[in-house]
């Protein structure tokens, strides 16, 4: 059931265009590897559309952790170079992990990024921490010789799919801004491997797309897994498509395709829909059609006594108060965190403005800042050296702004208590020449 | 008569099973906090969550191994891997993220069919018990699928709390300036983009409260023991249980720290918080 991804295409873009990163070319020989017997491994997994999920992040992280110590490898004269010869004598464990991480299999993303601890922690030479790395391989050999056989044909598939990449369109994906459209912006052409999907992921691509090309030395770019997102505009186009062939059983994937005409969309992205579709539709007791999620079924809830004492509807009734309230809640700290952020980057800016004028007058009158707080929006609030005001200040302006609709009861205190003047500015002369950061004085708060 | 012994039952078991008195009780670090939200989540979502604990190790690595200044080269490397895990992290967000989306976008449009189909067949004629009985059944699954919705929602936004309180360690133990770009692109991220998620949590509230439910008060006390009983009965790792363990959960991360700067976010305002507390009371496993 859960159908299997494939990061490779950009991911492997990605590594051939960075030339300091830490992973490279030859390193994709060991990250295909660990694919392939992800996806076989991957096979026997429940037929809950919750863990299609799994193989994607397992597929990342594993390859993420199984690049390094090859790339190490491969990297060994840069380093040497450099004069680590700390580095130098690491390399001849390099050089036994490179064959031995190739059968690394976790199932569990915790154990990848301990893996890369372990990297880091040899890298960095400190106490080596080698038991844990054999003992990994031993537990994963087993399944290595088994799915030995699946990485040639692997192998030529996707080397076929590296021949036929289009070239993400940069300017598409950086419009990364309306939700509602499809969001289908790169067209993967596949070689015929059936169980896996090439995905692509717009939104996904930008940040990357940033990463490299901001101050980071190495490639910041994990194996992405460009992924589909799919929208309800989408579905209904979707489902018109299946509807007009005759329904979710007779429509198949090919025909849905061709009527949708969506650009970008392939056929597998359709593969996969369909198939979460079938599901939802066959299984009505619940819409996921996961096991694990059929918990508050009437069936368990009549089968207990003391909870028909207090009736079903007002069970559910109960629990939709209690959902209602998490969303809520949910949805007034995100905005909160949107705002906060904002505020910083905005601080952010004018922190370097500053500094870039203090640069050209060469050495900082005091006017010269002044002249950049003068302007700014909002009233001036008078510099205390107790933080607290400024505090409240900012989140009391954050939670009237957060307020979105239905929000009106819960932040009533907030609001009602405290400064109400706007505060932009709130610390930028005490951090100015904090190197770390804003995140210096620490403020007394009074409970509410 | 039953009932007189259950609620007796209940209020004398919560003199005993307290240890704390929730006033006193020490706030934990969002580490521990994030460890109980995982160890209560279902099943499939457990390894979906970020890896706290291990980039706090990392950073420590880092920032005892490496003074900036002393070896930039080597500290280079170190923050490139470390934003390279991090990515990974958020990849694996997304991925996990738009797949349930996926499901609830498909989820979403059955039930509003069900719904229609149910109210086409025997609103005009068809019997009565029928229909209650289909609308039951279609009542129970849509609270369900409201639920699994808030709950991915409270998935994206614990993750991306865990993320910016790592960011800022990053910062504070290695002198970095990595928080604020990161952050905002981590901002634009699917997992984040929460937006249709929330729409469709709201299209189904409405749904609910039309169609589904007369709208009734119940007493508060009445509520307490109600929302007792379903936390001590229901199977484990509940949707109902999961909602209240992401409220306490957020209650708590956001009681007052010590680290306190303008990037934190202000203590929670839960109304009928003393309600929600009162749900673990009585619960066969401790939520908090």
């Amino acid at each position: 059931m859960p159908s299997s991804f494939l990061a490779l295409t950009s991911f492997k873009d990605k590594y051939s265009t960075s030339p300091s990163s830490f992973q490279v070319s030859s390193g994709r020989e060991v990250m295909e590897n660990s694919v392939s017997l992800q996806e076989s491994s991957l096979a026997p997994s429940n037929g809950t559309l919750g863990n299609s999920s799994l193989s994607p992040s397992i597929v990342t992280d594993h390859m993420c952790a199984s690049a390094l110590p090859h790339v190490q490898h491969s990297h060994n004269p840069a380093f040497i170079s450099q004069s680590s010869r700390d580095l130098a004598s690491l390399l001849p464990l390099d050089a036994s992990f490179s064959q031995s991480t190739a059968s690394l299999i976790h199932t569990q993303g915790n154990k990848d990024v301990s893996w890369s601890l372990d990297r880091l922690q040899m890298f960095l030479d400190l106490p080596e921490n080698t038991p844990a790395p054999n003992q990994l391989v031993e537990s994963s050999t087993s399944v290595l010789a088994s799915e030995d056989h699946n990485k040639k044909t692997n192998w030529q598939e996707w080397a076929d799919d590296l021949i036929n990449v289009v070239d993400p369109d940069w300017s598409k994906i950086l419009d990364n801004t309306n939700v509602l459209n499809p969001r289908v912006e790169l067209p993967k052409p596949s070689g015929d491997i059936s169980k896996q999907q090439p995905q692509f992921h717009q939104n996904q691509l930008v940040p990357h797309g940033e990463f490299s090309s901001h101050a980071y030395p190495s490639s910041t770019a994990p194996p992405t897994k460009p992924r589909m997102r799919w929208t309800p505009e989408l579905h209904e186009a979707f489902l018109e498509a299946v509807n007009q062939l005759g329904g979710s059983e007779r429509a198949t994937p090919k025909g849905i395709l061709k009527l949708m005409n969506v650009e970008g969309l392939t056929i597998y992205h359709v593969k996969s829909h369909l198939q979460k579709y079938r599901t939802a539709r066959y299984m009505p007791e619940t819409s996921e059609g996961t096991s694990e999620k059929r918990i508050t079924s009437i069936e368990e809830m009549k089968s207990i006594d003391l909870k028909t004492s207090i009736g079903i509807t007002e069970a559910l009734r109960l629990q939709v108060e209690v959902q209602k309230q998490l969303h809520e809640q949910l949805e007034i700290q995100r905005n909160l965190q949107l705002r906060i952020e904002e505020q910083g980057r905005y601080l952010q800016m004018m922190f370097e403005k500053q500094k870039k004028v203090e640069d050209e007058k060469g050495g900082a009158p005091s006017s010269a800042s002044d002249d950049l707080l003068a302007p700014l929006p909002g009233s001036k609030h008078p510099p205390c050296n107790n933080g607290k005001s400024d505090s409240e200040a900012l989140e009391q302006d954050h939670s009237r702004t957060g307020i979105g609709p239905g929000n009106a009861g819960t932040n009533e205190d907030k609001s009602s208590s405290g400064v109400s003047t706007k505060q932009k500015m709130p610390e930028t002369e005490s951090t100015v020449h904090d190197e770390s950061g804003f995140s210096v004085s620490k403020r007394a708060r009074t409970e509410k | 008569m039953l009932f007189h012994i259950l609620i007796t039952f209940f209020s004398n078991k919560t003199h005993f099973s307290f240890n704390l008195p929730l006033k006193k009780k020490k706030k934990l670090k969002f580490g521990k906090r994030l460890k109980q939200q995982i160890e209560e989540t279902f099943p499939t979502w457990r390894d979906q969550f970020l890896c706290y604990k291990e980039l706090k190790k990392l950073i420590k690595l880092i920032s005892s191994a490496l003074p900036m200044a002393a070896e930039p080269t080597k500290y280079g490397k170190a923050k490139a891997e470390f934003v390279y895990m991090l990515n990974n992290e958020i990849n694996k967000f997304n991925v996990f993220f738009m797949e349930q989306e996926e499901d609830f976008i498909i989820g979403h449009k059955e039930l509003q069919q069900r719904i229609k189909t149910v109210m086409d067949k025997w609103s005009s004629n068809g019997s009565r018990t029928e229909y209650n009985d289909e609308m039951a059944e279609i009542r129970n699954d849509i609270v369900d699928f409201h639920g699994e919705m808030v709950l991915l929602e409270n998935y994206s936004n614990i993750n991306f709390t865990g993320l910016a309180k790592i960011l800022k360690k990053y910062d504070k133990r290695t002198g970095g300036l990595l928080r604020l770009p990161f952050i905002q692109k981590v901002l634009k991220q699917p997992f984040f983009t929460t937006d249709l998620v929330s729409k469709l949590v709201k299209e189904c509230e409405n749904i609910i409260d039309e169609v589904l439910f007369p709208i009734e008060e119940d007493k508060e006390e009445t509520k307490e023991q109600k929302g007792a009983i379903m936390v001590a009965t229901e199977p484990v790792k509940g949707i109902f249980r999961n909602t209240v363990v992401a409220l306490l959960t957020m209650e708590e991360i956001r009681r007052v720290s010590s680290t306190k700067d303008h990037f934190s976010l202000p203590p929670l305002n839960l109304p009928h918080s003393h309600l929600i507390h009162s749900f673990q009371l009585n619960s066969p496993i401790p939520i908090l």
